[in-house]
Formats: C-alpha cells, sequence, structure tokens
C-alpha cells in the first residue's frame, strides 16, 4: 500500500489498498488472541478523537484500537452547543494543530467535514462518519465480517435495508463490498431510498423481491430519527413493512441468510428481539472486527507529522 | 446617476472593418470602411465611407465589434468584512472590466434598501466611487426578514422600480398577495426566485448521482417550479410586474412559456450563467464554487434554458454575481456560503462559452443582457432627468486572458472560470 | 555469487533437525515449541517439526509475524504488509526454539523475543538460524546456525524456499 496520510471514503482507495487494509485486519484480529492484546506499532502516537456527534460505540471502537497499538488517546470533548457553523471547525483545526497530534479521528453530522480537515492539517485523518457521506471503518468491518464468514466477498449478494437516503453506512458499505465483487441491492421506504439512476443500485420495495432475488445477507441499518427533521413514518409500521418480523425470520432461517447491522439496533423496528440470537446474527462479529479493522486502518495511515516540525 | 462613460466630445473610431452589433438580427447592421463618428454621448452616425470629421480623436478598431455595454439584473455587492464604499468601488471595477455599464443591485447586509436613509447614502458612494451605475432594488419585505411589507410608496418616490428580497419568497404568501396589490399602483416590478422554503430547507445542491456520492441532501427541482408558478399566479391575480429571478430547470422555463403565451403582462425571466454552463457534476468533490441558489442541475435542464432564451421566454442573462470570501468557501460544503462571482468576466464568459461555440449569437446577448435588462428597470437620471441609455464598447474577439486571482477585481475570487482562458478583451469606455 | 543448493540446504536440516532432537533429549521434561519468523522462518520451522515427528519428538509450531514490533516503523514511508500469526499454545514454562533464515543486525530476534512474551513466559528461548551473514548491532548471538556466512554490509543475501519462491537456494 502506498503512504496515504488520511481515510476519508472508500471511493478514494485504490484495489490494492482496500485489500492490503483487509488483509491486515486478519493479522490484527491475531492479536486478540494474546494475553498482552498489545502490540507496540504506534508507541509514542498520539491519537486525537474528535466527535461532534455523540457516538459512545464507534468512538470507543477506535479508542480500543488505538490503545491496543500502543498509542496515546486524547478524548476531544465538543460540546454540541458551542459548534457553530463550520466556522468552530476552522478553529479547532488551529487548536489541534498545536497539540501536535499525530492521527485525528472525526466525526461531524456535515457531510465532507473529515475533507475539510484533512486539508488544512498535517495528522492522518480518519473519517469516522460525516453526514450521509460516508463511514469507511464501517465498510471495512462490514466486509471483513462477510469475507470472514463466506471466505469471499466476490459473488455474494447484499441487500441493505432501510433509511439509505441519509446513512453513510450504506454508501460506504455498498461501495466497498461493490468494489470487492459483490451484488448490492437496496431496500427501504420510497422517501429514504435515492433513484437506481442515482445510485447505480437495484432498489425492492418488498421482501417478496428480496427473497426472490436469492441474497446471502440481510444489512439492516438504524432507523435514526435523530437525523430526519421530520419523522417520516411511524415505526410500528417500519417495522411491519421493513423489518425482520418473527415471520421474516423463519424464512431467512430456512434460507441460511446471515444478518448483519451497525448499531446500535432498535429492537422492533428494523428487527425483532429474536433475530439478535439468530445462529447467523453476525452482529456481535462485527462489533468484534470493528477494532481489528480500526487497527489496520490507524496502523495502515501514514501521518506527515513526522518530517516537519 | 450620470453617466461616466463619453463625454461629449467628438471622437472617431477608425479601422479597415468594424462590427457593429446593435442588437438588429446576427448580421452586422453595416461594415464601415473608414470608421465611425460618435458626436455625442452613444450615437453612431452611420455613414459608409464617411470622412473622420475634423478635430475628432481617433480611436483604432481594427477588427473588434462595437457594441452596447451590458446590464446585470441581479448583483450582490456586499463583501463581509469590507466597508460599503469598499464595496462598492469593487462591484464597479469589476464590472468594468467585464463589460458591464450598469447593475441592478439586490439588497444584501449593509445595503438594506428599506428606507430613504440607506438608499442616499448608497446614491451618494456609487456616484463617488463606482465605475458603474447601480440601481438598488427595494426590499420587498422590512430587513428582508419576510414578515412586514416594506414601505413601497417611500422607496417609489426615491426612484426604485425593482422589489426584491435578493430573491427570497416572503414566509407568507397572505402577505405577499397584499404586498403585490398594493405596489401595483406604483407600477413597481417583484422579482423573486421561484421557492417553496419547506422543501428546500436544508438542501445543498440538485438530488443526482453526485449528492448521492456525497452525502448532501437534494433540492427538488418541483420546490422551484411550484414556485414559479405560485408567485405567476399571485403576480397575475394582483394585476402587478413579475420579474422570476434565476429560473434553473427545464419545468420552470416551460410555466413561464405557457404562462407569457397565455397572455400574461409584465412577466419576465432571468437565467443565471452559470446555470447556462455547468451542472451538478462540477460540484465534484465538494467544490464550494460550484455552490448555488438554486443549485447547478442537469445538462438537459442548461439546454432547455438556453432555448428559453432563444425563443425569448427568459428575458435575460444574468450573474447572480455573488461575493464570497475565500475563509468562508474554505469551509465543508453544508456550511459554505452559496454563490459565485461573475461580474470581471461577464462578456468574455459569454462569448467564450456562448457565442463562439454558437449556442448564442450577438443579437440574442445583447438582448438578453443589454436592451432588456434595461428595459426591465428603467434606469433613469434623477438629476438631469432623462432615462440613462447604455454606452458602446468595443470588444476584441481574438484576444485571450487566463482568469487569475490577480485578475480579478470584484474582491474575492469565487469565480468558476479560475485558471481557465477566456477569449475577449473589453474596452468600456471606448476611449479608455 | 556463491550460491548454496537444494541439496546442501536439505543436508543442512538434517543436522539441524538431529541438534534440536539432542539437546530436547538431554532437557527431557519441558515441552518444546518450533517458533519460525514470517515469511521464511516459519517455513523452516515447519519443516524442522515434521522431520522432530518423524523421530518421534512431538513439538508444538508457532509463526509469528515481529512486523508490529520492528523499530523502524517511523523510518519506512510505507507500512510493511502485515501477515498472520499464529501461536495456538501459551508459552509458558516452554522450551521455544526461534527460527529465522538470515541472522544479521539481531533486530528481528529482539522483536521477536518481545513477541514471545506476550504469549506467556517462556523457561528458555534458543535463537536458530538458516545463515548468519554478520554484522550485528545488538548484544544477540544464535544458539545454531546452519551456513555461517561472510559477507559485507553492502551484499545481499537472498533464501529461497520452495513452498514460497518455487525454488531452493541461497544466494549470496
Amino acid at each position: 500500500m502506498n503512504p496515504r496520510k488520511d481515510l476519508i471514503t472508500i471511493n478514494s482507495l485504490s484495489d490494492e489498498d482496500i485489500h492490503t487494509i483487509l488483509q491486515s485486519t486478519s493479522a490484527m484480529k491475531d492479536i486478540f488472541t494474546k494475553s498482552v492484546k498489545k502490540v507496540p506499532a504506534l508507541k509514542g502516537k498520539s491519537v486525537l478523537t474528535l466527535f461532534y456527534e455523540p457516538s459512545t460505540r464507534t468512538r470507543s471502537s477506535f479508542e480500543v484500537a488505538a490503545h491496543r497499538l500502543s498509542a496515546d488517546v486524547t478524548t476531544f470533548t465538543v460540546s454540541t452547543s458551542s459548534v457553530v457553523k463550520g466556522e468552530s471547525v476552522h478553529d479547532t483545526i488551529d487548536t489541534l494543530m498545536s497539540m501536535k497530534m499525530d492521527y485525528i479521528i472525526v466525526r461531524h453530522k456535515n457531510s465532507g467535514i473529515p475533507a475539510v480537515i484533512a486539508r488544512h492539517c498535517k495528522a492522518a485523518v480518519i473519517n469516522a462518519g460525516d453526514g450521509s457521506h460516508a463511514h469507511p471503518s464501517q465498510a471495512f468491518l462490514d466486509a471483513f465480517t462477510i469475507k470472514e464468514k463466506y471466505g469471499e466477498v466476490a459473488g455474494r449478494r447484499v441487500v441493505i435495508i432501510g433509511d439509505i437516503l441519509h446513512s453513510r453506512v450504506a454508501r460506504s458499505t455498498s461501495t466497498i463490498l461493490r468494489r470487492l465483487g459483490a451484488e448490492v441491492a437496496y431496500m427501504g421506504p420510497g422517501p429514504l431510498v435515492p433513484p437506481q439512476q442515482h445510485t447505480g443500485i437495484p432498489r425492492f420495495t418488498n421482501w417478496n423481491q428480496i427473497f426472490e432475488w436469492k441474497p446471502d445477507v440481510i444489512y439492516l441499518l438504524r432507523v435514526q430519527n435523530e437525523r430526519i427533521d421530520t419523522p417520516f413514518f411511524p415505526s410500528a409500521d417500519y417495522h411491519a413493512a421493513f423489518g425482520v418480523t418473527e415471520e421474516r425470520l423463519r424464512r431467512i432461517d430456512d434460507l441460511n441468510l446471515s444478518i448483519m447491522h451497525p448499531g446500535p439496533v432498535n429492537r422492533g423496528v428494523e428487527i425483532c428481539d429474536a433475530a439478535m440470537n439468530y445462529r447467523n446474527c453476525l452482529i456481535n462479529n462485527q462489533v468484534e472486527n470493528g477494532i481489528a479493522a480500526r487497527m489496520s486502518i490507524l496502523y495502515h495511515l501514514t501521518p506527515q507529522t513526522q518530517s516537519h516540525d | 446617476m450620470t453617466n461616466t462613460y463619453i463625454t461629449n466630445a467628438t471622437w472617431a473610431l477608425t479601422g479597415e472593418k468594424i462590427d457593429l452589433r446593435m442588437g438588429h438580427g446576427d448580421e452586422p447592421v453595416s461594415i464601415y470602411r473608414n470608421g465611425i463618428a460618435l458626436p455625442g454621448i452613444n450615437q453612431v452616425t452611420p455613414a459608409g465611407e464617411m470622412q473622420v470629421p475634423a478635430g475628432a480623436r481617433t480611436i483604432d478598431a481594427t477588427g473588434k465589434i462595437l457594441m452596447p455595454a451590458l446590464f446585470d439584473l441581479h448583483t450582490t455587492i456586499s463583501i463581509d468584512g469590507h466597508s460599503k464604499r469598499e464595496c462598492i468601488y469593487r462591484a464597479g471595477q469589476a464590472a468594468n472590466r467585464g463589460g458591464v455599464w450598469g447593475m441592478l443591485v439586490m439588497p444584501s447586509s449593509g445595503f438594506i434598501f428599506d428606507n430613504t436613509a440607506t438608499l442616499d447614502s448608497f446614491d451618494e458612494a456609487v456616484s463617488q466611487r463606482s465605475f458603474a451605475t447601480m440601481v438598488p432594488a427595494g426590499c420587498i419585505t422590512e430587513g428582508m426578514k419576510g414578515e412586514q411589507q416594506a414601505p413601497y410608496n417611500t422607496l417609489a418616490a426615491r426612484g426604485v422600480t425593482i422589489l426584491s428580497d435578493s430573491g427570497n419568497m416572503p414566509a407568507s404568501l397572505l402577505m405577499l398577495h397584499r404586498a403585490m396589490k398594493y405596489a401595483a399602483e406604483m407600477d413597481l416590478t417583484f422579482a423573486i426566485r421561484g421557492d417553496v422554503p419547506c422543501l428546500s430547507r436544508n438542501t445543498y445542491m440538485h438530488p443526482s448521482s453526485t449528492s448521492y456520492i456525497l452525502g448532501l441532501h437534494g433540492t427538488p427541482p418541483c420546490a422551484e417550479e411550484i414556485g414559479i408558478e405560485t408567485i405567476i399566479r399571485l403576480a397575475k391575480d394582483a394585476g402587478v410586474s413579475l420579474h422570476v429571478q434565476t429560473v434553473s430547470t427545464a419545468e420552470g422555463v416551460e410555466i413561464i412559456r405557457r404562462a407569457k403565451a397565455a397572455g400574461m403582462k409584465g412577466l419576465t425571466a432571468e437565467v443565471a450563467l452559470h446555470h447556462l454552463l455547468y451542472t451538478h457534476e462540477d460540484v465534484g468533490d465538494y467544490n464550494t464554487t460550484f455552490k448555488t441558489t438554486p443549485p447547478l442541475r442537469e445538462r438537459t435542464d442548461c439546454e432547455a434554458l438556453l432555448a428559453g432564451v432563444k425563443d425569448g421566454t427568459i428575458d435575460c442573462i444574468v450573474t447572480d454575481h455573488t461575493p464570497c470570501l475565500p475563509f468562508a468557501k474554505k469551509q465543508d460544503f453544508v456550511s459554505a456560503p452559496q454563490g459565485m462571482v461573475g461580474l470581471d468576466t461577464f462578456l468574455p464568459a459569454l462569448y467564450t462559452h456562448l457565442v463562439k461555440p454558437g449556442k448564442l449569437n450577438w443579437a440574442d446577448v445583447v438582448r438578453a443582457c443589454s436592451s432588456a435588462p434595461v428595459k426591465i428597470v428603467n434606469p433613469y437620471d434623477r438629476e438631469e432627468d432623462v432615462p440613462v441609455v447604455a454606452p458602446l464598447l468595443l470588444f476584441a474577439p481574438e484576444e485571450q486572458q487566463v482568469v487569475t486571482c490577480e485578475s480579478l477585481c470584484c474582491g474575492t475570487t469565487n469565480n468558476p472560470m479560475l485558471n481557465s482562458t477566456l477569449y475577449g478583451g473589453v474596452t468600456l469606455p471606448i476611449n479608455r | 555469487m556463491p550460491t548454496i543448493n537444494k541439496a546442501d540446504i536439505e543436508r543442512a536440516l538434517d543436522a539441524w533437525a538431529d541438534h534440536l532432537l539432542q539437546g530436547w533429549a538431554a532437557r527431557g521434561s519441558a515441552q518444546l515449541g518450533i517458533v519460525g519468523i514470517v515469511s521464511h522462518g516459519d517455513i523452516l520451522a515447519q519443516r524442522l517439526v515434521k522431520k522432530l515427528e518423524t523421530a518421534g519428538c512431538q513439538a508444538e509450531y508457532g509463526a509469528i509475524d515481529i512486523t508490529l514490533y520492528r523499530d523502524d516503523l517511523d523510518l519506512r514511508g510505507k507500512r510493511p504488509a502485515l501477515r498472520s500469526s499464529h501461536l495456538p499454545f501459551s508459552t509458558d514454562d516452554m522450551h521455544l526454539v526461534l527460527v529465522d533464515d538470515v541472522l544479521s543486525t539481531g533486530r528481528t530476534a529482539r522483536a521477536a523475543l518481545e513477541v514471545l512474551w506476550e504469549y506467556g513466559r517462556p523457561a528458555r528461548v534458543e535463537m536458530h538460524c538458516l545463515t548468519d551473514r554478520g554484522g550485528r548491532q545488538l548484544p544477540i548471538q544464535p544458539d545454531y546456525v546452519a551456513f555461517d556466512l561472510t559477507t559485507a554490509s553492502t551484499d545481499t543475501v537472498k533464501v529461497s524456499l520452495q513452498e514460497l519462491d518455487g525454488k531452493e537456494e541461497i544466494i549470496y
């Protein structure tokens, strides 16, 4: 993999980059079997988590990943009330530059913010989710989880279900899976799935079409009411139309399909309680693989903080 | 507002071949072998093989085009952090470079044209600082807040002919409807952009493959189209003149075409040059220069808009000049302000991208960028008590310029043609 | 350039296995583990384990990638690719033999020792290698060397093994 400072989107990566990061994810997972679950690769390096949107899960996953690589982790708390438009991001960048951070992991509600930060600082910037744009570390852990389950991603069929319009996970995960040779389809309520001529991804409108398509993986998105200013639909209605109900779970079980979800799940909305204990539910694998994938990403990025000062 | 371009001296243009494009068709009216005498302000003496008058000063115009200067119907001049006088000076200088002699100045921060005092101080600053004629558009609502109607009678008495909240729709249609009825009797024209604010709120570009990839919420074309239909019906009912600002969709053009065909009086429309040239694809990887309101749409929309200009459905091509500081445009796409600047490059850009490739002819340009906007605004010299008439400019089509940050006079660099080569050199006034 | 051929390597591995057997027999109790350093030491370790098994000695096999423990990660512009480590046993109280193809500065061996300690506390660790080209920069000495090569620091030593490179030779 050629030296790369930042990870902002899957689109910006070469095929070689994607393969290298996936391959190293597997090596990182080996570390979890040691009694000392830590390697010295990033000893003395400083990692900053800069989350403008609350997310305990993703943030912890990155922090554990950084700790396991022996990096020092600082948590930059941004109280949402003090954030005034994008100006504060520029001010924050100046502050971060003075702190001489090597890696900055950023999450923001505005699409495109991590790219702006990356352009203006020497630290390696990792996009931990920006608006509806991209969530590349999630894409890597998803691809790795499918690869681990099926041996190869190529040739698999994955249907992503839910609010595609607002979902950075749908964008990044569909991109990496298609780059690796999988087929992806979308399903969700009309107002929340962009048309195929915009996405290039076929669109289903109901579960019968999905079962006919014979997917390998059912990938459920979280219904994010907090990201939609006006709620689009009642959640019970969503569950009946698009969720994994107990009846659909039996069908999924019969067909031996896997279930994935980026978490945290809304039980009774996108997924029924029973599905959480389904034998092919890969949600916990995703969480564990998330740490390994993020270690691999941290390891492969090369900050430009060394060559200066 | 005095015309500062040509004094009353007698001038003569000399040259083997001078094209005269006065908007009477694509063919030059006549080609003068020896020269054109200009005995007074803006008058051309058609003289065939005439003699250069004794004592006339001559200007070599070989191979150049003589045409009326342009009038931009949609300019925002305020630049954050700059004094009003500086903003006026910059816009005037930029206009001069781009072949623009006058402009309708949209109200904006620092230039809230809802009272006499602001208009007086503006006119005074313009007369001292500007190279170009600047006609202020009065506010539709007080402070452009969209709520309380501005004092139209006072504004009209001060010479205001156009009312605009810089494109924005007032929040209440009831308020707008009453305002239109009130203004109808004062012969004022409303300039509004078609929009349904609740449909376009928190949207940043055209819904498209680009908006999907970038994760930016799309502004549905129907928001603009419903808006256009709405303001047309309100204006028709109120009996007021309406100028539809910055139409960006094919269906929007069609709605205006239908209304005009149905015989609606006092209806005019404009398109911004960038909506004829660019699409959502130019946004690329969050290029904030291409963040505009309304957004850049599909190629088919560009074509429909151009057809609208050709057949007269769209009366004017405007710059929608909007200076944005580099700092502001360097923010992320969502936070960055919308708008482009275009005064500096207006005529060369029209020539390079529309006339030279044969999409428009000179008659279209003169009509859409000079005579039609002047007719809508009716600029009037209140001191001399005469209408202000467009001066002439000389355009050298073979000249080339690379647009650079240094070459732009308007004070900011959010010009989409930055670092590209444009054809055409402008001499305005012709004796510059 | 001098070359050591397939037959030479085969003979050396037999002698190497004999040496391991004798040591094991002499020490008795402690469990023996052969740990190769990827990506050539692990192949050598596999072959040695097989030879020991034929001779009736059950030794554990492990492979470790020391990339994440290198002391020069920051000096390279590009991060080296990672390979899987495979050490399916606790190293507590084990008698471990580290196996690598080329011993030179000793930095790889240092990193390998660091790795081993993170899997437990071995009773004893030996360093065995196919070639020793000299040029040590750390106080590390091998316990067993199959080929002692005399090289200058500018020379390259290239070990090719059938499983990885499709041929079997040492060129130096």
